[in-house]
Protein backbone atom coordinates (compact mmCIF):
# COMPACT_ATOMS: atom_id res chain seq x y z
CA UNK A 1 0.00 0.00 0.00
CA UNK A 2 1.63 2.74 -1.13
CA UNK A 3 1.59 6.94 -0.31
CA UNK A 4 -0.44 7.40 -3.27
CA UNK A 5 -3.34 4.91 -2.39
CA UNK A 6 -3.40 6.69 1.15
CA UNK A 7 -4.04 9.86 0.40
CA UNK A 8 -6.71 8.52 -2.77
CA UNK A 9 -8.65 7.03 0.31
CA UNK A 10 -8.43 10.30 2.53
CA UNK A 11 -9.13 12.85 -0.27
CA UNK A 12 -12.26 10.31 -0.92
CA UNK A 13 -13.16 10.36 2.58
CA UNK A 14 -13.48 14.33 2.26
CA UNK A 15 -15.63 14.56 -0.26
CA UNK A 16 -17.90 12.14 1.24
CA UNK A 17 -17.84 13.90 4.08
CA UNK A 18 -18.75 17.35 2.53
CA UNK A 19 -21.38 15.24 0.47
CA UNK A 20 -23.05 14.56 3.65
CA UNK A 21 -22.57 17.93 5.65
CA UNK A 22 -23.96 19.63 2.30
CA UNK A 23 -26.95 17.02 2.30
CA UNK A 24 -27.36 18.12 5.68
CA UNK A 25 -27.65 21.58 5.26
CA UNK A 26 -29.94 21.29 2.16
CA UNK A 27 -32.10 19.49 4.81
CA UNK A 28 -31.93 22.35 7.77
CA UNK A 29 -32.43 25.05 4.75
CA UNK A 30 -35.54 23.50 3.02
CA UNK A 31 -38.26 25.28 5.69
CA UNK A 32 -36.27 28.63 4.82
CA UNK A 33 -36.17 28.12 0.86
CA UNK A 34 -39.62 26.87 1.14
CA UNK A 35 -40.78 29.92 2.72
CA UNK A 36 -38.68 32.04 0.13
CA UNK A 37 -40.21 30.61 -2.56
CA UNK A 38 -43.84 30.25 -1.25
CA UNK A 39 -43.25 34.36 -0.46
CA UNK A 40 -42.89 35.20 -4.21
CA UNK A 41 -45.85 32.67 -5.82
CA UNK A 42 -49.39 33.91 -6.81
CA UNK A 43 -52.29 32.70 -5.08
CA UNK A 44 -53.22 30.47 -7.83
CA UNK A 45 -49.28 29.04 -7.58
CA UNK A 46 -49.84 28.23 -4.02
CA UNK A 47 -52.05 25.51 -5.11
CA UNK A 48 -50.76 23.92 -7.29
CA UNK A 49 -49.96 20.18 -7.06
CA UNK A 50 -46.70 19.21 -8.35
CA UNK A 51 -45.72 22.42 -6.45
CA UNK A 52 -43.41 24.48 -8.09
CA UNK A 53 -39.99 24.73 -6.18
CA UNK A 54 -39.03 28.39 -8.00
CA UNK A 55 -42.02 30.04 -8.59
CA UNK A 56 -42.77 29.93 -12.34
CA UNK A 57 -43.55 33.77 -12.21
CA UNK A 58 -42.46 35.16 -8.99
CA UNK A 59 -44.43 38.14 -7.64
CA UNK A 60 -41.99 40.39 -5.94
CA UNK A 61 -45.72 42.66 -5.17
CA UNK A 62 -46.29 40.17 -2.53
CA UNK A 63 -43.45 42.15 -0.47
CA UNK A 64 -44.83 45.53 -0.96
CA UNK A 65 -49.00 43.83 -0.36
CA UNK A 66 -48.04 42.50 3.13
CA UNK A 67 -46.99 46.09 3.65
CA UNK A 68 -49.95 47.66 2.21
CA UNK A 69 -52.77 45.04 2.93
CA UNK A 70 -51.39 43.50 6.34
CA UNK A 71 -49.67 45.86 8.95
CA UNK A 72 -46.59 44.78 8.61
CA UNK A 73 -44.36 47.50 8.48
CA UNK A 74 -46.27 48.67 12.10
CA UNK A 75 -45.20 45.73 13.34
CA UNK A 76 -41.78 45.95 12.51
CA UNK A 77 -41.14 49.04 13.64
CA UNK A 78 -42.59 48.11 17.49
CA UNK A 79 -40.54 45.33 17.04
CA UNK A 80 -37.20 47.80 16.70
CA UNK A 81 -38.39 50.23 19.12
CA UNK A 82 -39.11 47.50 21.77
CA UNK A 83 -35.98 45.63 20.82
CA UNK A 84 -33.66 48.45 20.73
CA UNK A 85 -34.70 50.30 23.70
CA UNK A 86 -34.56 46.93 26.17
CA UNK A 87 -31.22 45.73 24.78
CA UNK A 88 -29.87 48.85 25.57
CA UNK A 89 -31.28 48.95 28.90
CA UNK A 90 -30.38 45.35 29.82
CA UNK A 91 -27.14 45.76 28.65
CA UNK A 92 -27.07 48.94 31.05
CA UNK A 93 -28.07 47.02 34.44
CA UNK A 94 -25.72 43.64 33.33
CA UNK A 95 -22.75 45.81 32.97
CA UNK A 96 -23.64 47.34 36.04
CA UNK A 97 -23.67 44.06 37.89
CA UNK A 98 -21.08 42.46 36.37
CA UNK A 99 -18.42 45.38 37.24
CA UNK A 100 -19.90 45.02 40.98
CA UNK A 101 -19.57 41.24 41.34
CA UNK A 102 -15.87 41.22 38.81
CA UNK A 103 -14.40 44.23 40.43
CA UNK A 104 -16.05 44.95 43.91
CA UNK A 105 -15.83 42.80 47.35
CA UNK A 106 -18.78 43.17 49.33
CA UNK A 107 -20.90 41.30 52.12
CA UNK A 108 -22.89 38.45 50.71
CA UNK A 109 -21.45 38.97 47.01
CA UNK A 110 -21.67 35.21 46.35
CA UNK A 111 -24.74 34.56 47.82
CA UNK A 112 -26.43 37.37 45.72
CA UNK A 113 -24.34 36.23 42.55
CA UNK A 114 -25.30 32.01 43.18
CA UNK A 115 -29.19 33.77 43.78
CA UNK A 116 -29.15 35.21 40.78
CA UNK A 117 -27.56 32.25 39.00
CA UNK A 118 -30.48 30.50 40.64
CA UNK A 119 -33.37 32.18 38.65
CA UNK A 120 -32.32 30.80 35.63
CA UNK A 121 -34.05 27.58 36.87
CA UNK A 122 -37.17 28.93 37.95
CA UNK A 123 -39.81 28.27 34.94
CA UNK A 124 -41.55 31.68 34.12
CA UNK A 125 -44.90 29.78 34.74
CA UNK A 126 -44.57 30.22 38.72
CA UNK A 127 -43.85 34.24 37.43
CA UNK A 128 -46.46 34.66 35.63
CA UNK A 129 -49.27 35.57 36.81
CA UNK A 130 -47.95 37.41 39.87
CA UNK A 131 -45.27 39.51 36.93
CA UNK A 132 -49.13 40.30 35.28
CA UNK A 133 -50.30 41.86 38.24
CA UNK A 134 -47.60 44.01 38.52
CA UNK A 135 -47.72 45.06 35.28
CA UNK A 136 -51.35 45.81 35.49
CA UNK A 137 -50.69 47.44 39.00
CA UNK A 138 -48.03 49.60 37.21
CA UNK A 139 -50.55 50.91 34.63
CA UNK A 140 -48.68 49.37 31.91
CA UNK A 141 -51.12 47.05 30.20
CA UNK A 142 -51.55 47.51 26.82
CA UNK A 143 -48.10 49.92 26.82
CA UNK A 144 -45.31 49.12 24.99
CA UNK A 145 -43.73 50.31 28.17
CA UNK A 146 -44.52 46.87 30.05
CA UNK A 147 -42.03 44.94 26.90
CA UNK A 148 -39.27 47.40 27.66
CA UNK A 149 -39.08 49.16 31.04
CA UNK A 150 -38.26 45.73 32.49
CA UNK A 151 -35.45 45.18 30.99
CA UNK A 152 -33.71 48.66 32.63
CA UNK A 153 -33.87 45.63 35.59
CA UNK A 154 -32.99 42.63 34.09
CA UNK A 155 -36.49 41.72 32.40
CA UNK A 156 -39.28 40.60 33.65
CA UNK A 157 -39.02 37.07 32.87
CA UNK A 158 -35.45 36.57 32.51
CA UNK A 159 -33.23 38.20 35.04
CA UNK A 160 -30.28 39.55 33.84
CA UNK A 161 -28.26 36.25 34.79
CA UNK A 162 -27.16 35.26 31.57
CA UNK A 163 -25.64 38.53 31.11
CA UNK A 164 -24.08 38.87 34.24
CA UNK A 165 -21.85 36.07 33.98
CA UNK A 166 -21.29 36.31 30.60
CA UNK A 167 -19.53 40.40 31.07
CA UNK A 168 -18.41 38.99 34.91
CA UNK A 169 -16.14 36.43 33.08
CA UNK A 170 -15.08 38.73 30.61
CA UNK A 171 -14.08 42.06 32.66
CA UNK A 172 -12.50 39.26 35.04
CA UNK A 173 -9.70 39.30 32.49
CA UNK A 174 -9.24 42.27 32.08
CA UNK A 175 -5.70 43.14 33.84
CA UNK A 176 -6.14 44.87 37.56
CA UNK A 177 -2.62 46.80 36.68
CA UNK A 178 -5.16 48.58 34.35
CA UNK A 179 -7.63 50.13 37.37
CA UNK A 180 -4.87 50.47 39.87
CA UNK A 181 -3.19 52.85 36.96
CA UNK A 182 -6.31 55.07 36.26
CA UNK A 183 -6.72 55.05 40.10
CA UNK A 184 -3.92 57.04 40.05
CA UNK A 185 -4.95 59.32 37.67
CA UNK A 186 -7.96 60.09 40.21
CA UNK A 187 -10.77 58.15 37.92
CA UNK A 188 -13.26 56.85 39.85
CA UNK A 189 -14.78 53.35 39.38
CA UNK A 190 -17.76 54.41 37.43
CA UNK A 191 -15.57 56.42 35.07
CA UNK A 192 -13.29 53.28 34.74
CA UNK A 193 -15.94 51.37 33.92
CA UNK A 194 -17.10 53.80 30.82
CA UNK A 195 -13.62 54.61 29.67
CA UNK A 196 -11.68 51.51 30.08
CA UNK A 197 -13.93 48.61 31.24
CA UNK A 198 -16.40 48.33 28.52
CA UNK A 199 -14.33 49.47 25.51
CA UNK A 200 -12.52 46.45 25.96
CA UNK A 201 -15.51 44.31 26.31
CA UNK A 202 -17.00 44.86 23.11
CA UNK A 203 -16.37 41.71 21.91
CA UNK A 204 -18.72 40.13 24.79
CA UNK A 205 -21.23 43.06 24.46
CA UNK A 206 -22.00 42.44 21.20
CA UNK A 207 -22.73 38.49 21.33
CA UNK A 208 -24.94 39.62 24.35
CA UNK A 209 -26.68 42.23 22.48
CA UNK A 210 -26.91 39.58 19.86
CA UNK A 211 -28.85 37.23 22.17
CA UNK A 212 -30.73 39.67 24.36
CA UNK A 213 -32.06 41.55 20.98
CA UNK A 214 -32.78 38.38 20.03
CA UNK A 215 -34.50 37.31 23.38
CA UNK A 216 -36.68 40.75 22.91
CA UNK A 217 -37.19 40.42 19.12
CA UNK A 218 -38.28 36.91 19.13
CA UNK A 219 -40.55 37.19 22.13
CA UNK A 220 -44.23 35.96 22.16
CA UNK A 221 -45.23 35.56 26.17
CA UNK A 222 -44.71 38.96 27.46
CA UNK A 223 -46.59 40.22 24.32
CA UNK A 224 -49.40 37.85 24.56
CA UNK A 225 -49.44 38.65 28.00
CA UNK A 226 -49.50 42.38 28.29
CA UNK A 227 -50.73 43.78 25.15
CA UNK A 228 -54.34 43.58 22.76
CA UNK A 229 -53.84 46.46 20.74
CA UNK A 230 -53.01 45.42 17.43
CA UNK A 231 -51.25 48.58 16.47
CA UNK A 232 -48.93 48.04 19.75
CA UNK A 233 -48.13 44.20 18.61
CA UNK A 234 -44.46 43.42 17.70
CA UNK A 235 -43.83 40.85 14.86
CA UNK A 236 -44.03 37.79 16.57
CA UNK A 237 -47.51 38.38 18.15
CA UNK A 238 -48.67 40.03 15.49
CA UNK A 239 -47.92 37.33 12.51
CA UNK A 240 -49.27 34.69 14.91
CA UNK A 241 -52.44 37.21 15.48
CA UNK A 242 -52.34 37.20 11.69
CA UNK A 243 -52.60 33.86 10.97
CA UNK A 244 -55.73 32.92 13.49
CA UNK A 245 -57.83 35.60 12.71
CA UNK A 246 -58.13 35.20 8.80
CA UNK A 247 -57.24 31.60 8.91
CA UNK A 248 -55.16 31.60 6.51
CA UNK A 249 -55.26 30.46 3.21
CA UNK A 250 -52.98 33.42 1.87
CA UNK A 251 -49.18 31.38 2.67
CA UNK A 252 -47.52 33.89 -0.07
CA UNK A 253 -47.98 37.12 2.04
CA UNK A 254 -48.20 35.30 5.73
CA UNK A 255 -43.98 33.92 4.46
CA UNK A 256 -43.25 36.87 3.31
CA UNK A 257 -43.70 38.59 6.70
CA UNK A 258 -42.10 35.72 7.99
CA UNK A 259 -39.27 36.87 6.21
CA UNK A 260 -39.65 40.17 6.89
CA UNK A 261 -39.43 39.21 10.60
CA UNK A 262 -36.41 36.95 10.45
CA UNK A 263 -34.18 39.04 8.23
CA UNK A 264 -32.56 41.65 11.10
CA UNK A 265 -31.58 39.08 13.40
CA UNK A 266 -30.43 36.94 10.65
CA UNK A 267 -27.98 39.99 9.51
CA UNK A 268 -27.27 40.91 13.45
CA UNK A 269 -26.64 37.09 13.82
CA UNK A 270 -23.91 37.33 10.58
CA UNK A 271 -21.91 40.31 11.94
CA UNK A 272 -20.99 38.83 14.99
CA UNK A 273 -20.97 35.09 14.32
CA UNK A 274 -17.39 34.53 14.66
CA UNK A 275 -17.41 36.38 18.11
CA UNK A 276 -20.93 33.90 19.18
CA UNK A 277 -18.44 30.66 19.05
CA UNK A 278 -16.17 32.54 21.00
CA UNK A 279 -18.84 32.79 23.88
CA UNK A 280 -19.48 29.62 23.71
CA UNK A 281 -15.97 28.82 24.34
CA UNK A 282 -15.50 31.25 26.92
CA UNK A 283 -18.25 30.45 29.12
CA UNK A 284 -16.73 26.88 29.33
CA UNK A 285 -19.85 24.97 30.57
CA UNK A 286 -18.68 22.54 33.08
CA UNK A 287 -21.21 19.61 33.95
CA UNK B 1 -8.87 61.54 51.37
CA UNK B 2 -11.68 61.97 54.05
CA UNK B 3 -13.63 60.65 52.02
CA UNK B 4 -11.91 57.63 50.94
CA UNK B 5 -11.51 56.79 54.06
CA UNK B 6 -15.10 57.37 55.45
CA UNK B 7 -16.34 55.11 52.10
CA UNK B 8 -14.22 52.67 53.05
CA UNK B 9 -15.30 51.36 56.46
CA UNK B 10 -18.98 50.99 54.81
CA UNK B 11 -18.75 50.68 50.89
CA UNK B 12 -22.28 51.06 49.73
CA UNK B 13 -21.22 51.28 46.32
CA UNK B 14 -21.49 47.96 44.80
CA UNK B 15 -25.33 47.99 45.88
CA UNK B 16 -25.65 50.85 43.62
CA UNK B 17 -24.18 49.10 40.76
CA UNK B 18 -26.50 45.89 41.92
CA UNK B 19 -29.54 48.26 42.47
CA UNK B 20 -31.55 47.68 39.20
CA UNK B 21 -31.15 43.62 39.09
CA UNK B 22 -31.49 43.85 42.91
CA UNK B 23 -35.18 45.34 42.11
CA UNK B 24 -35.57 42.99 38.79
CA UNK B 25 -34.43 40.17 40.85
CA UNK B 26 -37.15 41.33 44.10
CA UNK B 27 -39.66 42.82 41.47
CA UNK B 28 -39.91 39.73 38.92
CA UNK B 29 -38.56 36.96 40.21
CA UNK B 30 -38.30 36.29 43.75
CA UNK B 31 -41.38 38.14 44.78
CA UNK B 32 -43.28 36.52 42.36
CA UNK B 33 -42.05 33.19 43.19
CA UNK B 34 -43.74 33.03 46.39
CA UNK B 35 -46.83 34.98 45.65
CA UNK B 36 -47.64 32.40 43.42
CA UNK B 37 -46.72 30.12 46.07
CA UNK B 38 -49.56 32.09 48.15
CA UNK B 39 -51.92 32.07 45.31
CA UNK B 40 -51.71 28.74 45.07
CA UNK B 41 -53.80 27.98 47.82
CA UNK B 42 -56.80 30.58 47.17
CA UNK B 43 -59.45 31.00 45.17
CA UNK B 44 -59.23 33.94 42.85
CA UNK B 45 -61.11 34.53 39.55
CA UNK B 46 -59.00 37.79 38.83
CA UNK B 47 -61.74 39.85 39.37
CA UNK B 48 -62.64 38.77 42.58
CA UNK B 49 -60.33 39.07 45.41
CA UNK B 50 -58.05 35.77 46.12
CA UNK B 51 -60.07 33.49 49.29
CA UNK B 52 -57.71 31.14 51.12
CA UNK B 53 -59.00 27.53 50.28
CA UNK B 54 -56.49 25.50 51.86
CA UNK B 55 -55.64 22.61 49.66
CA UNK B 56 -58.42 22.92 47.30
CA UNK B 57 -56.75 23.52 44.13
CA UNK B 58 -54.59 21.02 44.26
CA UNK B 59 -57.20 18.56 45.02
CA UNK B 60 -59.15 19.58 42.12
CA UNK B 61 -56.08 19.39 39.99
CA UNK B 62 -55.20 15.55 40.89
CA UNK B 63 -58.96 14.64 40.60
CA UNK B 64 -59.16 16.26 36.92
CA UNK B 65 -59.01 13.68 33.82
CA UNK B 66 -57.90 16.33 31.49
CA UNK B 67 -55.04 17.41 34.26
CA UNK B 68 -53.44 14.07 34.32
CA UNK B 69 -53.97 13.91 30.56
CA UNK B 70 -52.10 17.38 30.21
CA UNK B 71 -49.08 15.40 32.47
CA UNK B 72 -49.28 12.43 30.17
CA UNK B 73 -48.56 14.90 26.94
CA UNK B 74 -46.17 16.86 28.68
CA UNK B 75 -44.00 13.83 29.74
CA UNK B 76 -44.36 12.59 26.11
CA UNK B 77 -43.13 15.73 24.68
CA UNK B 78 -40.12 15.38 26.91
CA UNK B 79 -39.40 11.71 26.20
CA UNK B 80 -39.62 12.38 22.53
CA UNK B 81 -37.72 15.99 22.25
CA UNK B 82 -35.04 15.34 24.43
CA UNK B 83 -32.98 12.47 23.02
CA UNK B 84 -33.94 13.17 19.57
CA UNK B 85 -33.17 16.89 19.88
CA UNK B 86 -29.44 15.89 22.55
CA UNK B 87 -28.83 12.95 19.79
CA UNK B 88 -29.47 15.83 16.35
CA UNK B 89 -27.27 18.23 18.32
CA UNK B 90 -24.28 15.57 19.38
CA UNK B 91 -24.14 14.59 15.95
CA UNK B 92 -24.22 17.69 14.20
CA UNK B 93 -21.05 18.84 16.39
CA UNK B 94 -19.84 16.21 15.43
CA UNK B 95 -19.62 16.34 11.52
CA UNK B 96 -18.25 20.05 12.36
CA UNK B 97 -15.59 18.78 15.17
CA UNK B 98 -13.21 17.95 11.85
CA UNK B 99 -10.42 19.51 10.34
CA UNK B 100 -12.28 20.86 7.20
CA UNK B 101 -12.29 23.93 5.23
CA UNK B 102 -15.32 25.81 5.28
CA UNK B 103 -16.79 24.24 8.79
CA UNK B 104 -17.78 27.88 10.00
CA UNK B 105 -20.20 27.99 6.92
CA UNK B 106 -21.79 24.98 7.95
CA UNK B 107 -21.73 26.10 11.39
CA UNK B 108 -23.40 29.33 10.50
CA UNK B 109 -26.05 27.28 8.38
CA UNK B 110 -26.78 24.84 11.45
CA UNK B 111 -27.39 27.69 13.52
CA UNK B 112 -29.98 29.70 11.53
CA UNK B 113 -32.97 28.16 12.93
CA UNK B 114 -31.77 29.31 16.67
CA UNK B 115 -31.70 32.85 15.69
CA UNK B 116 -34.78 32.85 13.79
CA UNK B 117 -38.01 33.19 16.01
CA UNK B 118 -40.00 30.56 16.92
CA UNK B 119 -43.55 31.67 15.66
CA UNK B 120 -41.45 32.67 12.69
CA UNK B 121 -40.30 28.91 12.58
CA UNK B 122 -44.05 27.25 13.55
CA UNK B 123 -45.54 29.39 10.55
CA UNK B 124 -43.06 28.36 8.15
CA UNK B 125 -43.42 24.64 9.27
CA UNK B 126 -47.32 24.47 9.80
CA UNK B 127 -47.27 25.57 5.79
CA UNK B 128 -44.73 22.49 5.24
CA UNK B 129 -47.28 20.65 7.40
CA UNK B 130 -50.41 21.54 5.49
CA UNK B 131 -51.71 17.96 4.31
CA UNK B 132 -53.01 18.36 1.31
CA UNK B 133 -51.07 21.13 -0.51
CA UNK B 134 -48.12 21.02 2.02
CA UNK B 135 -44.30 20.34 1.06
CA UNK B 136 -43.75 17.82 3.17
CA UNK B 137 -46.62 15.25 2.10
CA UNK B 138 -45.68 16.04 -1.64
CA UNK B 139 -41.80 14.62 -1.07
CA UNK B 140 -43.21 11.72 1.00
CA UNK B 141 -45.62 11.04 -1.75
CA UNK B 142 -42.61 10.42 -4.57
CA UNK B 143 -41.23 8.26 -2.55
CA UNK B 144 -44.55 6.10 -2.11
CA UNK B 145 -45.74 7.28 1.75
CA UNK B 146 -48.89 8.31 1.94
CA UNK B 147 -47.93 10.94 4.53
CA UNK B 148 -50.47 11.49 7.58
CA UNK B 149 -52.47 14.55 8.30
CA UNK B 150 -49.73 16.40 10.79
CA UNK B 151 -51.21 18.93 12.60
CA UNK B 152 -54.65 17.60 12.25
CA UNK B 153 -54.28 13.84 13.67
CA UNK B 154 -54.20 13.60 17.42
CA UNK B 155 -51.17 10.80 16.77
CA UNK B 156 -48.94 12.72 14.42
CA UNK B 157 -49.85 16.35 16.22
CA UNK B 158 -47.22 16.04 19.15
CA UNK B 159 -44.15 14.72 17.03
CA UNK B 160 -45.08 17.40 14.46
CA UNK B 161 -44.53 19.91 17.18
CA UNK B 162 -41.16 17.54 18.66
CA UNK B 163 -39.93 17.68 14.86
CA UNK B 164 -40.04 21.28 14.11
CA UNK B 165 -38.54 22.13 17.95
CA UNK B 166 -35.73 19.55 17.07
CA UNK B 167 -35.11 22.01 13.92
CA UNK B 168 -35.44 24.82 15.44
CA UNK B 169 -33.07 24.38 18.65
CA UNK B 170 -30.17 21.64 17.58
CA UNK B 171 -28.32 24.08 16.57
CA UNK B 172 -27.55 25.69 19.80
CA UNK B 173 -26.91 22.53 21.41
CA UNK B 174 -24.49 21.87 18.91
CA UNK B 175 -22.22 24.97 19.85
CA UNK B 176 -22.07 23.73 23.56
CA UNK B 177 -20.96 20.55 21.93
CA UNK B 178 -18.70 21.90 19.86
CA UNK B 179 -16.88 24.06 22.52
CA UNK B 180 -16.73 20.62 24.91
CA UNK B 181 -15.66 18.99 21.94
CA UNK B 182 -12.77 21.60 21.46
CA UNK B 183 -11.84 20.81 24.82
CA UNK B 184 -10.34 17.72 24.74
CA UNK B 185 -6.78 17.46 23.92
CA UNK B 186 -6.12 15.38 20.69
CA UNK B 187 -3.42 13.56 22.18
CA UNK B 188 -6.08 11.23 23.61
CA UNK B 189 -7.19 10.47 20.33
CA UNK B 190 -3.51 9.95 18.70
CA UNK B 191 -2.73 7.12 21.54
CA UNK B 192 -6.37 5.76 21.06
CA UNK B 193 -5.47 5.54 17.35
CA UNK B 194 -1.74 4.12 17.91
CA UNK B 195 -4.03 1.61 19.83
CA UNK B 196 -5.86 0.47 17.11
CA UNK B 197 -9.02 2.01 17.73
CA UNK B 198 -11.36 2.52 14.94
CA UNK B 199 -13.76 5.76 14.67
CA UNK B 200 -16.87 3.97 16.98
CA UNK B 201 -13.40 2.82 19.26
CA UNK B 202 -12.19 6.34 19.38
CA UNK B 203 -15.89 7.81 20.04
CA UNK B 204 -16.84 5.33 22.95
CA UNK B 205 -13.80 5.58 24.66
CA UNK B 206 -12.53 8.77 23.98
CA UNK B 207 -15.39 11.23 23.04
CA UNK B 208 -17.91 9.95 25.18
CA UNK B 209 -16.37 9.99 28.45
CA UNK B 210 -14.69 13.41 27.94
CA UNK B 211 -17.75 14.77 26.94
CA UNK B 212 -19.78 13.54 29.63
CA UNK B 213 -20.32 16.46 31.39
CA UNK B 214 -21.42 18.72 28.72
CA UNK B 215 -23.67 15.84 27.69
CA UNK B 216 -25.09 15.88 31.44
CA UNK B 217 -25.50 19.43 31.42
CA UNK B 218 -26.57 19.63 28.23
CA UNK B 219 -29.67 17.21 28.88
CA UNK B 220 -30.38 19.00 32.47
CA UNK B 221 -31.09 22.13 30.54
CA UNK B 222 -33.03 20.46 27.49
CA UNK B 223 -35.48 18.48 29.75
CA UNK B 224 -36.22 21.16 31.74
CA UNK B 225 -36.75 23.64 28.66
CA UNK B 226 -38.92 21.31 27.23
CA UNK B 227 -40.93 21.21 30.38
CA UNK B 228 -41.81 24.54 28.94
CA UNK B 229 -42.90 23.91 25.65
CA UNK B 230 -45.44 26.83 24.90
CA UNK B 231 -45.08 28.69 21.45
CA UNK B 232 -45.52 25.94 19.13
CA UNK B 233 -48.35 24.74 20.82
CA UNK B 234 -50.11 28.71 21.05
CA UNK B 235 -49.69 29.38 17.28
CA UNK B 236 -50.01 26.04 15.74
CA UNK B 237 -52.67 23.63 17.62
CA UNK B 238 -54.09 25.71 20.92
CA UNK B 239 -53.53 22.28 22.56
CA UNK B 240 -55.53 20.23 19.64
CA UNK B 241 -56.51 18.27 18.17
CA UNK B 242 -58.44 16.57 20.76
CA UNK B 243 -56.53 17.70 23.86
CA UNK B 244 -53.02 15.93 22.19
CA UNK B 245 -50.94 18.89 22.47
CA UNK B 246 -52.26 20.06 25.87
CA UNK B 247 -49.00 20.67 27.46
CA UNK B 248 -48.83 21.61 31.39
CA UNK B 249 -47.30 25.07 30.02
CA UNK B 250 -49.70 25.95 27.87
CA UNK B 251 -52.43 24.38 29.92
CA UNK B 252 -50.85 26.99 32.68
CA UNK B 253 -52.02 29.92 30.15
CA UNK B 254 -55.10 29.09 29.48
CA UNK B 255 -56.39 28.28 32.76
CA UNK B 256 -55.16 31.74 33.97
CA UNK B 257 -55.81 34.30 31.32
CA UNK B 258 -58.70 32.52 29.57
CA UNK B 259 -60.44 30.76 32.12
CA UNK B 260 -59.69 33.03 34.83
CA UNK B 261 -59.03 30.89 37.33
CA UNK B 262 -55.07 32.27 38.59
CA UNK B 263 -55.66 30.03 42.07
CA UNK B 264 -55.63 26.71 40.13
CA UNK B 265 -52.99 28.14 37.58
CA UNK B 266 -50.88 28.84 40.37
CA UNK B 267 -51.29 25.29 41.43
CA UNK B 268 -50.40 24.03 38.41
CA UNK B 269 -47.22 26.35 38.10
CA UNK B 270 -46.29 24.79 41.27
CA UNK B 271 -46.62 20.98 40.40
CA UNK B 272 -43.99 21.71 37.04
CA UNK B 273 -41.77 23.79 39.16
CA UNK B 274 -41.60 20.58 42.05
CA UNK B 275 -41.48 18.01 39.20
CA UNK B 276 -38.32 20.04 37.59
CA UNK B 277 -36.97 20.34 41.35
CA UNK B 278 -36.95 16.37 41.73
CA UNK B 279 -36.26 15.69 38.28
CA UNK B 280 -33.01 17.68 38.14
CA UNK B 281 -32.02 16.28 41.66
CA UNK B 282 -32.88 12.82 40.43
CA UNK B 283 -30.65 13.54 37.50
CA UNK B 284 -27.96 14.83 39.82
CA UNK B 285 -28.07 11.36 41.88
CA UNK B 286 -27.56 8.95 38.64
CA UNK B 287 -24.84 11.91 37.54
CA UNK B 288 -22.11 10.26 39.55
CA UNK B 289 -22.69 6.95 37.68
CA UNK B 290 -22.48 7.97 33.93
CA UNK B 291 -20.46 10.96 34.29
CA UNK B 292 -16.85 10.92 33.87
CA UNK B 293 -14.91 13.18 36.15
CA UNK B 294 -11.08 13.93 35.52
Amino acid sequence: MGIRTVKAEASWKTIVKYGVMCAIALLMLIPFLWMISTSLKSPDALLSMPPEFLPLAPRFSNYTDVFSRMPIGLFFFNSLKISVLGTIGELMAASLAAYAFARMQFKGKNILYGLFLATMMVPFQITMIPVFMIIKWLGWMDSQASLIIPHFFGGAFASAAFGIFLLRQFFESIPKELEDASRIDGAGRFRFLIKVILPLSKPALGVLGLFVFMGIWNDLLSPVLFLSSEDKMPLPFGLATLQAAQHTNRYDLLMAGTLVSIIPIILFYILVQRRVSDAFLRTGIKG
Amino acid sequence: MKSSSTGKKRDRGPYLYLAPVLIGLTVFTAGPVIASFLLSFTRWEISTTPVWSGLENYRALFASELFWQVLGNTGYYVLLYVPFSVLTSLGLALLLNQKLRGLAFFRTIFFLPVVTSMVAAALIWGWLYNSDIGLLNYLLSKIGIVGPRWLEDPRWAMPSLVILSVWKNAGYNMMIFLAGLSSISPEFYEAARLDGANAWQRFRSVTLPLLSPVLFFVVIVTTISAFQVFEQTYVLTRGGPANSTLTLSYYIWQTAFQFFNMGGASSMAYVLFILLIVLTFLQFQVRKRWVYEQ
